[in-house]
């Protein structure tokens, strides 16, 4: 490495939200002028880390150094006046602002401080925008109107007009054509020719390898190798650092080969959702998890909440014990007995003012209403019958569901289902938020539900989530169903291959089997 | 929603229908003996003349007075065979007002009567009309220019509340320490402000009186009601109440009714006819009221029409109609109120 | 999970960069349960507070006048039509949505009962119109947020106009006296029951209805979840758009209700009746808790909400102060009272 003093050193950098420690002691070192890549499988820490880098979020614990000074990053402004942009995965545009006002938001040229010179402004980003090889882009057009490359584009040219010195790219290239990927990378290469640094984030293996120096591995939180050489380091040794684990996953055992199961309590027939997801098939039993695999943007989610009725299917219909569901009805999905825990907790399951048997009881109100009239001491021994099942922590079902911790917030989800006496459970990401010691227990939870008689459909992005718990793996691409087979037939890199086959940069560089995952 | 209606639903929707079809038929508001509220007086010179259109804007009749200055413009160009009424709808939005006098002035009608919802606001509308050659009668809410009108015709509201304060002395001579309140209008009103003051200013005639309160209602019953009962709660003794306005009068006879109180005489402003038929009746409070005449709006009229032919008013040596006429505010009690009972507006 | 979740970890990763949590939280020690317990406590405890230091001015300003049993009945009497729409436009805002309608919805329920041809039915065709009116606008009003998805402020904001446009079609402007003593004769004295105002005995019986509503039946229940997490709501199986249906039908029935007290109270029915009082029923329930977002709120907070300024506006006509004043001091509780609010919130 160059002598001279690094350009960002963050060192300890440590963040914890309710239940999770998101970044645990993090170090990254970045030069001016290299190309820094940040690899991690989701919820290894990236997102959060690039946003204290961002000043949207205050460090617990840490210290960042910015040439040579030590800095706190108070605000995203106090960022962004240090020459720090940020380019996020959802772009932060107003759909309603041209081109130039999205460009110079916050800072317009005006006279006499407070009249914008709109023609400055435009030329201005007419120039950025030839720079970023885009001159067709037209200054003055809505950005509401443009395509997700051109609005990457435009959002990069943000991050140009300030002063910067640093980039961060959180995922450019996921939404972009081959072509397109091809000017991203000249735009990163004339970029860090000009002395500015790129970090840049990506699961694509084979990207790093063509523009990234030097990349830094997250997982669990923690930085577990910093500065590797991004040409050089085997491709195995980086999936190695990306899925190897500290602490092991402990997965339940699941029932032996070859185990008959009764007929399936949940059939799914060609059901679609245009632009989503292609016609699926599938039938789930009672005893069986089946665990539904892919990227980011595969049509898992989109497939769980159009089989729950939340989303109304295109074609196609969903049958429980043989009785067509009524398309799009959460409510008839509930009546036959399926039950959701939904990938966002917080926002779509809990109630989060309310306790814990409130959240536990919601579906089930009317079991204990007399005319309306609730009966308040059998609602909450039930909750507490529910919750203690699933020794949910603190064995006290008043507590503000709030206060819980990740994984017992998930499982007042489950005791929610468990109460209704649910057949079916759909299980969208179910550890997503929830710390790595609790997901074992969390995992022993699920598989005795399914020893019990409950049919599960397992979505995780966590590809060793879905070959640990699941008994059958449906694989995704793209909202299309591309494998099936049993989970003790195949292994992550299989899997991980399977996901990623037909990326839209071809895989070149990459000799050996397997890619990164997201 | 509910695919099939189940039969209690059928059953519930079938008492819906009747109901609203009992409820339909509850909007009807037409008394059996219904008399018009306006003066039958015949005009100064009804005899046919040169026909005129007129064209009226008002605000939203949403008040009885309102109401009443309507009707009695309406029933008044009626009378003449000559005379054509444009009425537009009333609004109390200035912008939609301005829309439609400018839509008054485009028809070319003869001569416009304006009571404008706000008089400074529309005093470029009525400039407008006049340099359009259209003579513009302004009815009560003066605009702020005298280029603006040909004629002004209104109340009085400082002789109203002076007026009032009058009555109130003279009966009330002799009486030491006497305590007098008043229940006021709209705060946010230049009027409400004037009516207090000639109050106030009559009240110095009469050192022996007091005003010991004044609240401010708003032109409602509901506010009328409520205010008059906290301020008899504030006070266990009066001896006069000067209100305001009839409409929020009658909340004000609820409450003095409610509190069972009648050791006080009260005055009451506007003319509503529920009003002179309490003084007539001389059972309660009430024992006056002062005019505030809504049969300004038929001398608008017939000012409009003598405009249109170029007539002077009759009665009068001019040739030409006067520039600005103030009614005078006409206390009416007991001795003289089958004179106006005609002119009281519900 | 082996860890219990403590106060410090409360400001989600989704918080953005909000400020560090209050350092006057609670102590460990108490259970979640008991803060739970002390911070609705400590809601009304302060608006009971706020009452109490009124009653103090009031009764050092004015002894006589005020600390009176006439006064007080004269404050209930006051605050009983208000309250009973206030009832109703708390279980709105605690579905997260708002009910502009209901000062317009009054007027137009107490004119048309109040009409001539309604009063030929007596004292139960009255009743029983300005009952149906104000369900029937409610239900207009549910049926347009439910199921025509609109927006729950544009579709009462129309409710408000047209209500409005109907009421003054119905009277001509005119004021409609109200002709049947059985009506009448509930404003009056002598129609006390032990000293309390029939009026009062309605709003009593409404609030507690609404408190048990809320606080004890599947209704209440489904209502408060629909506020806090409508999307929870609607995945854990809750029909939401016939929940929202209802609130509104419930608001309406309140207005109704409220329209038959007014033309008992005042003895007439005028357009104008019901005037502004979407914004004091929005208003108490806002300093009586109730979130504007949805999720929480109570009661009793929102009945403490229009005694408080009921309260106030009786101090300041005793005192014979004018309206200018007291609508500055109304608005100064406001803001005070959601200053308060957010503290709470920031603590929680």
């Amino acid at each position: 490495m160059a002598p001279e003093p690094s350009l960002l050193s963050m060192s300890g950098i440590t963040k914890s939200f309710p239940g999770v420690r998101a970044l645990d002691g993090v170090d990254l070192e970045v030069q001016a002028g290299e190309v820094h890549c940040l690899l991690g499988q989701n919820g290894a820490g990236k997102s959060t880390l690039i946003k204290v880098l961002a000043g949207a979020h205050q460090p617990d614990d840490g210290q960042i150094t910015w040439r040579g000074e030590h800095i706190t990053l108070k605000s995203p402004i106090a960022a962004m006046r240090l020459g720090i942009a940020t380019i996020y995965q959802e772009l932060d545009l107003v759909a309603h602002l041209s081109v130039a006002e999205n460009v110079f938001l916050g800072h317009e040229p005006t006279t006499a401080g407070f009249v914008v010179r709109g023609r400055d402004a435009r030329s201005a980003t007419a120039t950025l925008l030839k720079r970023l090889g885009h001159p067709e882009i037209d200054p003055a057009r809505l950005v509401g109107e443009l395509s997700a490359a051109q609005q990457q584009v435009v959002s990069m040219a943000r991050a140009l007009s300030h002063d910067v010195r640093l980039i961060v790219m959180d995922e450019p290239s996921a939404a972009l054509d081959p072509d397109e990927v091809d000017n991203l990378f000249r735009i990163v290469g004339d970029l860090t020719a000009a002395g500015v640094a790129v970090v840049y984030i990506s699961h694509r293996l084979e990207e790093i390898r063509r523009i990234g120096d030097r990349v830094t591995v997250l997982k669990d939180g923690r930085a577990v190798a910093g500065g590797l050489p991004a040409e050089s380091t085997p491709t195995r040794e980086i999936v190695a650092l990306m899925t190897g684990r500290n602490v092991e996953y402990v997965f339940p055992p699941r029932p032996p080969a070859g185990t008959e199961y009764p007929p399936p309590v949940l059939t799914v027939e060609g059901l679609a959702r245009d632009g989503e997801f292609a016609p699926l098939d599938l039938e789930l039993r009672p005893g069986e998890i089946v665990g539904l695999a892919g990227l980011v943007g595969s049509g898992r989610s989109e497939i769980l909440e159009t089989v729950y009725g939340a989303r109304r299917p295109s074609a196609g219909r969903v049958l429980v014990d043989g009785t067509p569901l009524r398309p799009g009805s959460v409510r008839s999905a509930v009546r036959a007995g399926l039950g959701l825990a939904p990938e966002e907790r917080k926002a779509q399951a809990l109630l989060m003012l309310e306790s814990v048997t409130r959240n536990v009881t919601v579906s089930t109100l009317s079991r204990f209403a007399r005319a309306g009239w609730l009966d308040r001491r059998a609602e909450r021994a039930a909750a507490r019958r529910a919750t203690r099942e699933l020794s949910l922590r603190p064995d006290n079902p008043d507590v503000p569901v709030r206060t819980l911790s990740g994984g017992n917030q998930q499982k007042a989800v489950l005791a929610r289902w468990l109460l209704r006496g649910c057949r079916v459970l759909l299980l969208d990401e179910p550890t997503r938020g929830v710390d790595i010691g609790a997901r074992a227990e969390l995992y022993a939870v699920v598989r005795r539900l399914a020893d019990e008689g409950l049919a599960v459909l397992l979505v995780s992005s966590e590809v060793p989530e879905v070959l640990g718990l699941a008994d059958r793996v449906l694989v995704l691409r793209e909202g299309l169903v591309v494998h099936t087979a049993p989970a003790r037939e195949l292994d992550e890199h299989r899997v991980l291959d399977l996901v990623m086959e037909g990326s839209p940069v071809p895989t070149q560089s990459v000799t050996e089997e397997g890619s990164a995952t997201s | 929603m509910p695919q099939i209606p189940s039969r209690r639903g059928l059953l519930f929707g079938g008492a819906a229908v009747g109901a609203t079809a009992l409820l339909a038929s509850c909007t009807s508001n037409e008394p059996k003996n219904s008399k018009p509220a306006v003066s039958d007086r015949p005009a100064a010179d009804d005899k046919p003349g040169k026909p005129v259109t007129i064209g009226f804007a008002g605000p939203q009749a949403d008040h009885g007075w309102l109401n009443a200055i309507n009707e009695n413009a309406k029933s008044r160009a009626e009378k003449y065979s000559d005379v054509t009424l444009e009425i537009t709808e009333g609004s109390n939005d200035t912008a939609a007002q301005i829309g439609q006098i400018e839509t008054l002035i485009n028809k070319k009608v003869d001569v416009l009567v304006i009571l404008p919802a706000d008089g400074k606001a529309l005093t470029q509308v009525g400039l407008k009309a006049m340099r359009a050659g259209i003579p513009v009668v302004n009815l009560d809410r003066i605009f702020d220019s005298p280029q603006a009108y040909r004629c002004w015709i209104g109340g009085d509201n400082y002789g109203m509340g002076f007026n009032a304060g009058q009555y109130i002395g003279e009966k009330l001579k002799g009486k030491q320490n006497a305590k007098v309140v008043e229940l006021a209008g709209l705060d946010n009103l230049e009027l409400t402000k004037q009516r207090t003051q000639g109050f106030d200013d009559a009240l110095k005639n009469y050192p022996n009186i007091t005003k010991v309160a004044r609240q401010a209602a708003e032109f409602t019953v509901e506010s009328g009601q409520s205010k008059m009962a906290q301020l008899l709660q504030a006070q266990k003794h009066i001896d006069a109440l000067w209100n305001h306005d009839d409409d929020q009068g009658v909340g004000a006879l609820r409450a003095i009714e409610q509190a069972g109180r009648d050791e006080f005489l009260m005055v009451g402003g506007a003319g509503a006819l529920s009003a002179f038929e309490q003084i007539k009746q001389d059972r309660g409070v009430l024992k006056a009221t002062v005019l505030y005449p809504p049969t300004m709006a038929a001398s608008a009229i017939d000012l409009a029409r003598a405009l249109g032919q170029g007539k002077g008013v009759s009665g009068m040596a001019e040739f030409e109609i006067p520039a600005s006429i103030t009614l005078f505010s006409a206390v009416v009690d007991k001795t003289n109120v089958d004179q106006y009972m005609p002119t009281g507006f519900r | 999970m082996t860890q219990p979740a403590t106060p410090a970890q409360q400001g989600g990763p989704d918080a953005g960069p909000s400020p560090a949590p209050a350092a006057d939280a609670p102590a460990d020690g108490a259970g979640p349960l008991r803060l739970l317990w002390a911070r609705a406590d400590a809601r009304t405890l302060s608006l009971l507070g706020v009452l109490a230091v009124l009653v103090l001015i009031g009764g050092i300003t004015k002894p006589d006048e005020f600390l009176d049993t006439r006064n007080l009945q004269l404050v209930l009497t006051l605050s009983s039509i208000i309250g009973v729409v206030t009832v109703g436009m708390t279980f709105v805002i605690m579905s997260g949505g708002i009910d502009l309608s209901v000062g317009a919805i009054v007027a137009l329920s107490s004119v048309w009962a109040s009409t001539v041809a309604t009063q030929e039915f007596g004292f139960a065709g009255v009743l029983f119109t300005a009952v149906l009116v104000g369900v029937g606008c409610g239900l207009v009003n549910g049926v347009l947020i439910a199921y025509g998805g609109m927006v729950p402020f544009i579709a009462t904001l129309a409710m408000l106009a047209s209500a409005r446009g109907l009421a003054l079609h119905i009277t001509g402007g005119k004021t409609q006296t109200v002709s049947i003593d059985g009506i009448l004769r509930l404003g009056n004295r002598d129609a006390y029951v032990l000293g309390v105002p029939p009026l009062v005995l309605v709003f009593a019986a409404v609030t507690v209805i609404g408190w048990l509503v809320l606080n004890r039946t599947t209704f209440g229940r489904r209502t408060v979840a629909v506020g806090g997490n409508a999307e929870a709501a609607r995945l854990a199986g809750i029909d939401v758009r016939r929940q929202r249906l209802y609130l509104y039908l419930l608001s309406g029935l309140c207005c109704g209700i409220a329209a038959f007290l007014l033309l008992a109270l005042v003895g007439s029915g005028q357009n104008t009746n019901g005037n502004l009082y979407e914004l004091d029923a929005i208003a108490a329930a806002i300093i009586g808790g109730t979130l504007l977002s949805g999720g929480r709120g109570t009661i009793v907070g929102s009945v403490l909400g229009v005694l408080i300024f009921t309260t106030i506006s009786n101090i300041f006509a005793l005192n014979n102060l004018q309206s200018d004043v007291q609508q500055i001091a109304k608005g100064a509780i406001i803001v005070a009272a959601v200053l308060v609010q957010r503290r709470t919130a920031s603590t929680t």
